[in-house]
């Protein structure tokens, strides 16, 4: 009791904060847990209902449809997300010149700080079939419009290449950060032993990058189910079905449709995923360091 | 460094293709800006024609005022202002305090109140926003900027991330600026917070970004159209007005400069985030 009135005025400082998680993370986790075993009603009692509302989001053909749209969309995500941002970092390494890196980067960098409303709409115009640049120049060179964003075909394609296009630059930077700390020696060293260039990325710069790979493979993992503010910004009537993912799934059912309890069931089916694959990752990679 | 050595032909035709890969890279991110740029400053009639446009045809910002007198788009952005200046101002104080309470030694529960911090962090907040706007609406905070100043007013990254600098300062300092009789709220304000200036101007840049970006809590909690922030007005102006006509046509001028109004505040300060960000990045990230 002496230690907690020693440091009163450290817990007051903290008080708020902790009000604050407990409020708007914990409290919900909670309530959220609670009100998918609920029959939950805006007026009226909210009997429990077991697993009713699990079990009638895991028989919805419509979930299963999205979890699909998921994991093809997250999928492709992960792996571009991964491949594009190494490749231009080990890309840039080559370079001589300083300028021409500090460019490439600043400018590769800038449209991670823009939101989806800004890029996703910059894309939706460019990919206009009538009026979009981007069919503009597939005309120039003899080919018909496309209609990206209206056709089966290409719809996860165009959400793919788009999230490629936003986040490679965020991605490149910290592989670039890791590169420029890798000791000097271990490239003279292998310099001393006739290493080509290739050599060198292969056997010093791609092997000391493995701390940070596995960092940027745990980040993208756990985006892969909280994908929302891309698909709700790109999506039409036209691609829904293939473009839809889980989160749309639960924005629907819970704040549109206000099928309040199996939309918390989704939720949490998510979050038990979330939990399931974040343990399975590091499990793999702690696996891979032998 | 061993650049001056002499490099082999093969060596050379790698450098020029790589050049020109990085160089074609670089015309895909630089060429949809471009073309968002032109359109925005092309006249109505113009941006409206089929055409690969990456310089304004028939300058002319009538897309500017269009869209920020007539379709007053100056409305959502003063609430987004408020909502990102308010909302920034509390999470680096709030971020701080929680900070320089978690490096105090021998705090009694000081691990229980780290964990729990962390704990948060796994939580994906898409995943809750049922019961979260639950809880929204049992406050009274639906359609209310408070609600969204409120969302991520505190964030267990941006704790840490102060944490992780308040750690660089010597903790002897504080020890005997105690014995000199300083209370704790003096040492946070007068120590602390002016040696750890570039955490603050970190998490500060971070929060600004997302606040101006903040989505997905104003599709939740705001139907109100005169509390809508800027990226769902944006939104609105871009995909929605697409199928219904409303009783003036939209040209693609107008959608240009309402993307560009909404990212120049980013674009002022992007020069400083460079400076900051790959820095607290990995500071965010450690959690030792």
């Amino acid at each position: 009791m002496k230690a907690i009135l020693k440091y009163k005025t450290l817990y007051l400082m903290m008080l708020p904060i902790l009000a604050y998680f407990a409020i708007f993370s914990f409290y919900p986790l909670v309530r959220g847990l609670i009100i998918s075993f609920q029959n939950y009603r805006l007026i009226g009692d909210r009997p429990f209902v077991g697993f009713d509302n699990y079990m009638t989001v895991l028989k919805d053909p419509v979930f299963w449809d999205v979890l699909q749209n998921t994991i093809v969309i997250g999928t492709g995500i992960f792996v571009i997300n991964f491949i594009l941002p190494l490749i231009l970092a080990l890309s840039l390494n080559e370079v001589a010149s300083v300028w021409f890196k500090k460019v490439t980067q600043m400018i590769v960098y800038l449209p991670h700080l823009f939101s989806w409303v800004v890029v996703g709409g910059m894309w939706i115009l460019m990919l206009s079939p009538d009026t979009g640049i981007v069919n503009q120049i597939i005309q120039l060179f003899g080919g018909d419009p496309i209609s990206f964003l209206a056709s089966d075909k290409y719809a996860r394609s165009v959400m793919i290449f788009t999230s490629g296009w936003k986040e490679m630059g965020y991605t490149c930077i910290l592989y670039l950060a890791a590169i420029v700390n890798i000791n000097p020696s271990l490239y003279e060293a292998a310099s001393i032993d006739g290493a080509s260039r290739w050599h060198k990325v292969r056997f010093v710069t791609i092997p000391q990058l493995s701390s940070t790979m596995k960092m940027v493979v745990m980040l993208n993992v756990l985006g892969i189910l909280r994908m929302f503010d891309q698909i709700l910004v790109m999506r039409n009537g036209a691609i829904a079905d293939k473009v839809d993912v889980v989160m749309m799934y639960t924005y629907q059912k819970g704040i549109l449709e206000f099928n309040i309890g199996p939309a918390t069931a989704a939720g949490f089916l998510i979050i038990f995923a979330t939990l399931v694959i974040s343990f399975v990752t590091r499990a793999l990679i702690r696996y891979d360091e032998g | 460094m061993k650049i001056l050595e002499k490099k082999s032909w093969q060596s050379r035709i790698f450098d020029c293709i790589n050049v020109l890969f990085l160089l074609l890279l670089v015309l895909t991110m630089i060429i949809p800006f471009l073309n968002t740029l032109a359109l925005a400053f092309s006249s109505n009639l113009a941006s409206m024609q089929p055409d690969i446009v990456l310089w304004p045809k028939e300058f002319s910002t009538e897309g500017f005022t269009t869209v920020w007198n007539r379709m007053r788009l100056y409305l959502p952005f003063m609430n987004n202002v408020i909502v990102t200046v308010v909302g920034t101002a509390g999470h680096v104080f709030l971020c701080s305090v929680a900070g320089y309470v978690l490096i105090q030694k021998g705090l009694p529960g000081k691990k229980w109140m780290l964990s729990a911090i962390l704990v948060t962090m796994m939580i994906p907040s898409e995943a809750i926003m049922i019961p979260l706007y639950i809880v929204n609406k049992d406050l009274g905070l639906l359609n209310s900027l408070s609600a969204l100043i409120l969302s991520g007013l505190v964030s267990g990254f941006g704790v840490l991330l102060m944490r992780n600098f308040f750690l660089s300062v010597p903790y002897e300092m504080s020890e005997s600026a105690r014995i000199d009789g300083a209370g704790d709220l003096r040492i946070f304000f007068t120590m602390y917070m002016p040696l750890a200036k570039a955490g603050l101007a970190t998490v500060t840049l971070f929060e600004f970004v997302s606040r101006w970006n903040q989505f997905t809590p104003a599709v939740l909690y705001i139907n109100d159209p005169s509390k809508n922030t800027l990226q769902v007005a944006l939104k609105s102006l871009i995909v929605d007005t697409d199928v219904t006509s409303s009783n003036f046509m939209i040209t693609t001028n107008v959608r240009m400069a309402g993307i560009v109004i909404a990212l120049l505040p980013l674009l002022f300060i992007y020069p400083f985030v460079q400076k900051y960000f790959v820095k607290g990045i990995f500071l965010g990230a450690n959690k030792e």
